[in-house]
């Protein structure tokens, strides 16, 4: 197996992973596979690193895997103790996931076919196509985000969402900026929304304050 | 060694090492603006400051200007403002305020688009827990939108970023050069819809009314006066890098129309000064990206104090009288007269009365519009503006010297906010006033 096909892959594993977390209405596995996408990419970073011979990626992988995959996954269990259930309480998630796959595709193949194609963007491992995952997994994060009501899922999709940038980033280029961008990411989830948001308010919806 | 802004950035981070004592941190806060203040005004005479880590041009002294104003009649505000709440003590209230004013001047300082990026990311994580100091169900669902909303639209422009480092292999603003190709177009594009988020661009400033509304008043301010003028200047030095004027101009003007239209019915007294916000907003990044930046940073600075203003006697309004929806309040000259004075001053500041400092910003940016060709862009938007106009004004208005209900004239007035709200809406007419005598 070739460099550009374990990478490709790793890829297709980490967008799986996104869309088994958009099929999920249990708060647990969906968690849970959120610390494996991270992994993943974590993975990556590591095989990157030794296959380039830059600390970079090696370092970028580690603070992956300790920020996302441990300490952000033990926060959201934190905050899933103190709730009765453990289950999102909206329906038709089967729907959403087949709205997700029209949705994500075809955003992603305009994408690259409108702009990667034509921009004639050379990778670090000549294959412009891959680039296409991390887009799949940025839309894959924000139809999360809009089709879901509980606080844990909305927070899934952002996390997902990061994944994408980092996702693109070490396949683009080398990323000496990202580990510090990636550290204040992880802040924001860990400080803000897993200690103190999950823990306050557990779904969303429509308020007639907030309307206008 | 450039101590300046350095200090800049350490004095209000510093100062929270008196977070054990509340008296102590809230008077070191103040002393900690006052000193920014003082500054930045230094720096204003010391510009320009050209290092591999700071940017600092007599055009970002009017930013820090801005901030470190904002944030010393913010933090005198908050001080007969502010009560504990279940999520946000007094004491962490201020530790986040400094933080929140030093990500912002850290911002606008820098020398490399990718810190800039971070700063404002950092705005998000040190303001999040600001909204939500009143611990009320909105104000919990306004903050998750602000996160949400805002950090999708910073992934977005994270790729821009990144798309900058991949053409130029550098981040740093001064060693970068406009290039006109796909990458940085595509670049500038991205940088619009993210960076645009932060600064009330359409279609993403949806997060702006919850959170403006929901906020305290003195972080209403510091939001709407400089948090969105620093996201605004980062997109401006993105656009720098190739200036897609079409497209700036196109967003800016949706923007102004859309939020014209919601502000015919809006029935919120604060989320009505968030709208006003959007449309200041985007005219001063119309000015910026039309090359004018002397309008647009009198318009800035004008409605930066003119918008805490309205803020603050919002926030009075909505203390006193336990009431935001516009169609309830009725007679506030008669209950709160300083308020009623410094509210309509400001309402008026705020959309653009002469002589108003707000109004000469105004004039220039849309002087230059027409000068450009944008003539569509120019009827569509001076339309808008006139819209804005009446809407406010005329509700603003109605709250002040409509007499409905029972009145209640024995309502005292909170001395040290109302003096604030007051002092904060006077100081566009006295800029107004001033470069009438000097701009001719």
């Amino acid at each position: 197996m070739n460099s550009s096909e374990i990478l490709e892959l790793f890829s297709t594993f980490i967008v799986i992973s996104a869309l088994y977390i958009q099929g999920q209405a249990y708060f647990k596995p969906a968690i849970y596979v959120q610390a494996i996408q991270s992994t993943l990419i974590a993975i990556l970073g590591f095989y990157l690193g030794i296959t380039l011979s830059s600390i970079d990626y090696i370092v970028l992988g580690i603070t992956i895997l300790i920020l996302r995959s441990i300490l952000i996954t033990i926060f959201l269990f934190r905050g899933l103790k103190e709730k009765p259930g453990i289950r999102e309480s909206s329906r038709g998630v089967a729907s959403e996931l087949i709205l997700d796959l029209i949705f994500s595709i075809i955003a992603s193949l305009l994408i690259y076919y409108s702009v990667l194609k034509k921009i004639n963007i050379i990778t670090e491992i000549n294959n412009t196509l891959i680039l296409l995952f991390a887009f799949i997994l940025l839309f894959q994060g924000l139809f999360l985000i809009i089709s879901r009501r509980s606080t844990i899922f909305q927070f899934l999709g952002f996390i997902e969402e990061e994944n994408s940038t980092i996702l693109l980033g070490i396949l683009l280029l080398p990323i000496p900026f990202l580990i510090e961008v990636s550290i204040f990411l992880d802040v924001l989830g860990l400080v803000i929304v897993s200690s103190i948001l999950t823990l306050e308010k557990i779904e969303h919806s429509r308020l007639d304050e907030l309307k206008g | 060694m450039d101590v300046e802004p350095l200090l800049l950035l350490l004095i209000p981070i510093l100062i929270n090492i008196g977070f054990f004592k509340l008296k102590l941190i809230k008077v070191l806060s103040i002393l900690s603006a006052l000193l920014t203040i003082l500054i930045s005004l230094s720096l204003y005479f010391l510009t320009p400051i050209i290092t591999t880590f700071f940017l600092i041009t007599k055009f970002t002294t009017f930013f820090l200007l801005m901030i470190t104003s904002i944030y010393l009649l913010s933090t005198l505000y908050s001080i007969n403002y502010i009560k504990p709440s279940r999520i946000v003590s007094e004491r962490l209230y201020y530790i986040l305020l400094n933080s929140f004013v030093t990500s912002m001047i850290f911002t606008v300082i820098v020398n490399n688009y990718g810190l800039m990026w971070v700063g404002i990311e950092l705005t998000t994580v040190t303001s999040a827990l600001l909204i939500v100091a009143e611990a009320s169900e909105t104000s919990l669902e306004a903050t998750w939108r602000y996160i949400i909303i805002v950090s999708a639209g910073v992934t977005l422009a994270l790729f821009s970023i990144i798309l900058i480092y991949y053409n130029y292999h550098t981040l740093t603003i001064t060693e970068i050069t406009p290039e006109n190709n796909i990458i940085t177009r595509l670049a500038v594009a991205l940088a619009l819809i993210g960076f645009g988020t932060k600064a009330g661009v359409f279609p993403m400033y949806t997060w702006l009314p919850d959170a403006h509304s929901e906020a305290p008043s003195p972080i209403s301010a510091l939001f709407s006066g400089v948090l969105l003028p620093a996201a605004a200047y980062v997109l401006y030095m993105v656009y720098l890098i190739n200036p897609l004027i079409n497209i700036f101009v196109i967003f800016s003007t949706l923007s102004i129309i859309t939020t014209s239209i919601i502000l015919l019915n809006q029935w919120h007294i604060k989320r009505m000064f968030a709208y006003s916000t959007i449309e200041n907003m985007n005219l001063a990044l119309l000015g910026l990206v039309l090359g004018q930046p002397l309008g647009a940073i009198i318009l800035l600075l004008s409605h930066a104090f003119g918008k805490a203003g309205a803020f603050y006697s919002s926030g009075i309004i909505v203390k006193i009288l336990e009431e935001k929806r516009i169609e309830n309040i009725d007679g506030l000259y008669s209950k709160l007269k300083l308020t009623s004075a410094s509210l309509l001053m400001s309402s008026l500041a705020v959309t653009g009365t002469p002589p108003f400092a707000t109004f000469i910003g105004e004039f220039l940016i849309l002087q230059t519009l027409i000068q450009k060709g944008y003539t569509i862009e120019f009827v569509l938007i001076l339309a808008s503006l006139a819209t804005a106009f009446i809407s406010i004004n005329y509700n603003i208005t109605k709250i002040i010297f409509t007499q409905k209900g029972i009145n209640q004239t024995n309502l005292k007035e909170p001395t040290l906010i109302t003096f604030i709200s007051l002092i904060s809406s006077i100081i566009p007419l006295i800029l107004g006033i001033l470069l009438l005598v000097i701009l001719p």
